[in-house]
């Protein structure tokens, strides 16, 4: 029994257990989740009402030098705050909580690593809301509005670039988390988080209306890749479909790098000084 | 095998003769922003640089044998769980060495892991919104537990600690008994080969704590389990603990058995008794005996090495009629209580 530390199979083994037993968790908040889905249809309606009352009478006007038609921006903000819904739970990250209460000494008596329980944990918070949102979609698309992909190859690549979308949400909640072994709070933080990552995200307003700068901006944040990028590879608007997710991918890798590196000196920080 | 019997075949594969937890000169310090009190401080305190060193824990040795059951005890502040905390490799000493099972823990955080359990009083490592069954379920998992032995052990436990009737309830709705239950029951499922245990009997009622301290003495005593144990339940360490290991500023202030501290801190016996109606106490003559009279009984308190309790009571009944006699040995609460006073602890 002493000796030999897991091997990778039983690490991934276990990390998938605590994300399973997160979504078994999340189904006492069932009615929560029902709720906040009739936000979710609200949302999608207001966003459709404002479109079509600012769009000209043809229906169509001009976003980056593309032409945007008024049917394409309303399934845009669609998919957007459907996705938005999923990806985004009432809490970014399981690590404030625990650090606050304590509870993070017993996280740390485990023999598998912290940033990864902390990330699967949250992985499986968000899955559990994806079949909630499978029963909405139908309702937020008779209340907003949807179009085709571009093509076959569009819709593949949209579904592709969920991945890596997911990722970087799960990514960037976490590393906005992990600030607690220096803050203790983070609801400051992730007020601000939230704000801004919807807005850059384009999950309110898409980046081709954005002003240049804006834009440009929005292209360098991270957050753009986890809403606007695969609805634009969807709509076939995005350039070149895998380069495109080539970049979400250079994303995910960035910021688990940084997460790492947080978690190693926020490790050190409590080895050192004591929680 | 079933039960018992499977746990203790597989627990006792490996015990090292020259012990399972060492620790010499190990130095603990936290440095921490000094404080700067009068007009602004609070500012001057977040912008200043300077720090203060607190040292919580200053030169402990101690060496414990697989096996053992280790009371580990001293007054709020002593840097009792400082220890334990590098013991779980959560902390890493300013200096000194520590090794747990052949192991460095802060080194090797997650291999140190699997060799240990540990249960706070104060939290719990069970999923709150779920049935213990489930928190058990992942633990196998987390731990990588085989899955046939994991089966074994979770009948033996749902057994031992009686988990049946609360089994399928979410962990929120248990009684604080039934929770630390399930979290015993989560720490020994991996068959750790030590236990940590940091005041597991806190806030629970006499029959609650009679269940976990026998659970904690068979397992003990049965799977060979080595348990380090800190409470400030006397009863406790009464009940369980062979060895105590007091410490006080972050020192070590006594190492042995509980017998042995209570002669050396405590001299003093006392000889209760009980006149008969209508008998007045005269007193016994004996120089060195010291007596409080009290409404119901008269209480003589004396040093055995130097009077003899039958040269006391043969003293007493020259004088007095009494329908009751009795010696009151010290209470380790007493013993206790009282090295704490002295240190100016209490």
């Amino acid at each position: 029994m002493s000796g030999s530390a897991l091997t990778v199979r039983q690490r991934l083994a276990a990390y998938a257990g605590l994300a399973k037993i997160q979504i078994s968790a999340q189904t006492i908040y069932r009615s929560n989740y029902l709720v906040s889905l009739l936000g979710l249809l609200f949302k999608v309606y207001l966003l459709k009402e404002v479109w079509v009352a600012a769009y000209p009478h043809s229906r169509a006007t001009m976003g980056h030098g593309q032409q945007i038609s008024l049917s394409a921006q309303i399934a845009y903000s669609t998919l957007a705050s459907v996705q938005y819904f999923v990806f985004n739970p009432w809490t970014l990250s399981g690590i404030p909580e625990r650090v606050r209460n304590g509870q993070v000494a017993v996280d740390l008596a485990r023999p598998v690593r912290y940033t990864a329980q902390m990330t699967f944990g949250q992985a499986g918070v968000m899955i559990a809301g994806l079949p909630f949102v499978i029963v909405a979609l139908p309702f937020a698309i008779l209340v907003g509005g949807a179009e085709a992909p571009a093509s076959a190859g569009a819709g593949l690549g949209y579904a592709v670039s969920l991945v890596p979308a997911f990722l970087i949400t799960l990514l960037t909640g976490s590393i906005v988390g992990i600030t607690a072994f220096w803050t203790l709070e983070t609801d400051g933080t992730s007020i601000i988080y939230r704000m801004v990552a919807q807005f850059f995200a384009g999950a309110l307003v898409p980046l081709w209306f954005m002003p240049g700068w804006l834009e440009t901006l929005a292209s360098w944040l991270p957050f753009q890749a986890t809403t606007y990028t695969p609805i634009a590879i969807y709509m076939g608007k995005s350039g070149s479909v895998v380069s495109t997710i080539g970049l979400q991918c250079v994303w995910v890798v960035v910021l688990w790098l940084i997460l790492r590196l947080l978690a190693v000196r926020a490790l050190r920080r409590v080895a050192l000084q004591g929680g | 095998m079933t039960g018992l019997m499977a746990y203790v075949g597989a627990r006792l594969e490996v015990v090292d003769p020259l012990g399972i937890i060492h620790v010499s000169e190990l130095v603990k310090d936290f440095r921490r922003p000094k404080r700067i009190k009068g007009a602004l401080g609070g500012l001057r305190t977040l912008v200043t640089r300077e720090s203060v060193i607190k040292r919580a824990v200053d030169g402990i040795d101690f060496t414990v044998d697989e096996g053992e059951f280790l009371g580990y005890l001293g007054p709020n502040g002593a840097g009792k769980s400082t220890t334990i905390k590098m013991m779980t490799g959560i902390l890493q000493p300013t200096s000194g060495k520590i090794e747990v099972a052949g192991i460095v823990p802060w080194r090797e955080r997650q291999r140190n892991a699997l060799n240990i359990g540990v249960v706070f009083g104060q939290k719990s490592q069970l999923w709150w919104d779920l049935p213990l069954r489930e928190s058990l379920q992942i633990i196998g998992k987390l731990y990588a537990i085989d899955p046939a032995r994991h089966r074994a052990n979770v009948d033996w436990f749902v057994e031992l600690l009686d988990l049946d009737p609360f089994f399928d309830t979410p962990v929120r709705q248990l009684s604080l008994g039934q929770r630390v239950r399930g979290d015993l029951a989560a720490a020994m499922l991996p068959e750790p080969r030590i236990l940590f245990l940091d005041e597991p009997t806190i806030g629970l009622d006499v029959v609650a704590k009679e269940r976990i301290r026998g659970f904690l003495s068979a397992l003990n005593r049965e799977a060979g389990t080595t348990v380090v144990l800190t409470t400030h339940d006397l009863d406790d360490v009464e009940r369980l603990c062979r060895r105590i290991i007091l410490i006080d500023g972050g020192k070590v202030t006594y190492d042995g058995d509980v017998e042995s501290l209570k002669s050396r801190f405590v001299q003093q016996r006392r000889l209760v008794v009980k006149l008969a109606a209508g008998v007045e106490w005269r007193g016994v003559g004996i120089p060195g005996v010291a007596e409080s009279i009290g409404d119901e009984a008269v209480e003589l308190a004396f040093d055995p090495a130097e009077i003899q309790v039958s040269e006391l009571i043969t003293a007493v009944l020259a004088d007095h009629q009494l329908t009751d006699v009795a010696i009151v040995e010290p209470e380790l609460e007493n013993v206790v209580h009282r090295i704490y006073a002295s240190a100016g602890m209490a």
